[in-house]
């Protein structure tokens, strides 16, 4: 792995990463969040059966989507 | 891969940002936000866990030394079982891993430090009064919950206070799981030096990237069932509880659901270690990174559609047998790549053996052992004979202690050099590799042949039959209890002194830490570097 200096992070590049990274970890929290009340509201529901499907099916794709695609975009 | 020396000298840059001095004593540990030192944190927190955990398998052990009664009576043997799995599991396999990726990943990337430190530091400082919740719920008036760690009802409903205090120490674990996961993810997508893609990151983030993301969606699972349990408990409600309309095979789909990527989140990382270990003691670069990387993503992916193979004996339909019979068997697929790769890594290899390879290569032996013994165990008739029975236990602890434990031991003595800037004493650690390799076997092998003779597990008295190879296992485990003690004073000693390690103590070492001064400096990369 060949590696050059780079130029230190400037105030803007800082406030930009810190917003970079906040919009990302929202997104993981709720992600967390329909997860943890999607398994209560689906069994208080009576539909368990169906509703661990369902989120099931969800988790699949939201992993194939989300490991998927950045695999995919080579980034 | 070439790389050209990065040196940033302890402290440089940091006064510029205003925190150059860092509190010291007891103070650093607490309000410290630096990924070193929370990864120190909860390494030693792990290591901790795993002397507490490990100190109930010696008891449990040592009842079972001889069949009768004559250490524990069975409510607190069946309590030892059951707070052995969860210590050993969310107290010193999970915080060991993510003491791993505190430390490397930010490394590796090229970062200055993780995306989030106060919340680090939240993660970390949550799990000792976690643990400490489980540890003291032996002493409340009712005892510890005592109905295994998979926590099932009807008895988990029924429990007293203990089990109370297990579901919050969970719930704390939990939470502190999906804030390191939500700190790993972002780091690693957000915060990586210019130049270094995706797939140009060390394997040892991949297999963290993939295993944060699994966390993420199982833990809030887990939290859910226990919440229901709780509910079920104390507050009227009849999600599990027969008695008013619930069902209880249900918390089992629940808790499979969330316990068998668990196996994945606990093994991922190990793997990660072992793609670091042996490219560099190989002196080649990883064979087929690329597949390697599809290989974790499929592991990941597949790890959510096997969870009924631990529920074979419930009355599943034939199709969902069927189904999760071949789900379970095409999980090999993908984990054949990555053993096939590793070995095709050390092909034509100038390999040397010091200690980290032995353990990579002790991984790669028992790992394997440990899944073939999966496959028999995913074949479903056959599991019906196995179920709760000593075969499963020595399957799941080839897994669990070869695999896992055996990957930490290898990553601790790879990356100590650059962590502590001092060699340590390879003949100690080739002694501990030996020991822990030969009284592992002699603990969990014979265990095979317990569970293919009916002896159930979860038991602390057994039948005439069963003596022989209980001794034997005994002594077995009480030799890996105590190698462990070669361990500590291995790195204790690299710790206070030794030979001086250079920056790349390992010829064969091309990730980013490898660039840095050993030990590594308080903070790194303030100036990303640029990877070409």
């Amino acid at each position: 792995m060949t590696m050059i200096h780079s130029r230190h992070r400037s105030p803007a590049d800082a406030a930009h990463l810190r917003a970079v990274n906040l919009r990302t970890a929202a997104i993981l929290v709720a992600i967390a969040l329909v997860f943890f009340a999607g398994i209560i509201v689906s069994h208080y529901l009576g539909g368990a059966a169906a509703g661990i499907s369902v989120l099931a099916i969800a988790i699949v794709l939201y992993l194939v989507v989300a490991i998927g695609r950045n695999v995919g975009s080579g980034k | 891969m070439s790389s050209t020396p990065h040196t940033i000298a302890p402290g440089e840059h940091a006064a510029d940002h205003g925190y150059a001095h860092h509190p010291s004593g007891i103070m650093r540990w607490i309000t410290t936000t630096n990924h070193k030192d929370i990864g120190t944190m909860y390494l030693w927190f792990s290591f901790t866990m795993f002397i507490v955990g490990g100190l109930m398998a010696m008891t449990i052990r040592a009842e079972l030394f001889k069949p009768g009664l004559q250490i524990v009576n069975p409510e607190f043997f069946n309590s030892l079982t059951t707070l052995h799995g969860l210590i050993m599991i969310f107290g010193a396999l999970m915080p060991g891993a993510v003491g791993f990726a505190n430390w490397m990943i930010p490394m590796q990337i090229g970062a200055p430090d993780m995306a989030f430190g106060r919340l680090n530091n939240w993660s970390f400082w949550l799990l000792p009064p976690a643990a400490l919740l489980l540890i003291l719920s032996l002493f409340v008036p009712s005892g510890a919950a005592a109905g295994g760690w998979t926590l099932y009802p009807p008895l988990t409903v029924q429990a007293g206070m203990g089990m109370d205090l297990t579901i919050f120490a969970i719930h704390i674990m939990g939470a502190s799981s999906i804030m390191g996961s939500i700190n790993i993810i972002t780091t690693i997508l957000n915060l990586r030096a210019p130049g270094m893609t995706l797939m140009k990151m060390p394997m040892f983030c991949w297999a963290w990237l993939i295993t944060a993301y699994l966390l993420l969606a199982v833990m809030p699972v887990l939290a859910g069932a226990v919440t229901m349990l709780l509910t079920d408990r104390h507050f009227g409600t009849s999600f599990f509880n027969a008695a008013g309309g619930g069902d209880p095979v249900l918390f089992q789909h629940v808790f499979w659901f969330f316990g068998h990527p668990e196996v994945y989140i606990i093994i991922l990382p190990a793997f990660g270690i072992i793609s670091e270990i042996i490219p560099t003691f190989s002196r080649k670069p990883l064979f087929g990174y690329a597949s390697m990387v599809y290989a974790l993503s499929a592991i990941a992916i597949l790890s959510f559609l096997v969870w009924s193979h631990h529920m074979f004996t419930t009355g599943l339909p034939t199709a969902g047998i069927l189904f999760f019979m071949y789900a379970t068997m095409l999980i090999a697929v993908p984990t054949g790549v990555k053993v096939f790769n590793w070995l095709a890594t050390m092909w034509k290899g100038a390999i040397s053996l010091e200690a980290p390879m032995l353990f990579a290569l002790g991984f790669l032996f028992l790992f394997t052992l440990g899944g073939f013994t999966g496959l028999v165990l995913a074949i479903q008739p056959i599991d019906v004979q196995f179920q709760d029975t000593y075969y499963v236990v020595a399957h799941f602890h080839y897994v669990m202690v070869a695999g896992t434990l055996f990957a930490f031991f290898g990553g601790i003595y790879y990356w100590l050099p650059k962590w502590t800037g001092h060699m340590y004493d390879e003949k100690l650690a080739r002694i501990h590799f030996w020991l822990s390799f030969i009284f592992f076997n002699i603990t969990f092998f014979p265990m095979h042949f317990l569970g293919l003779a009916g002896m159930p597990r979860r038991i602390p008295d057994y039948a005439q039959q069963f003596a022989d190879w209980n001794m034997i296992v005994s002594i077995g485990a009480f030799g890996f209890g105590l190698s462990n003690l070669v361990f500590l004073y291995a790195v204790v000693k690299c710790i206070r002194g030794g030979e001086k390690a250079p920056a790349k103590p390992w010829e064969g070492g091309s990730t980013l830490e490898w660039t840095l001064p050993s030990p590594a400096p308080y903070h790194t990369f303030e100036t990303p570097p640029v990877v070409q």
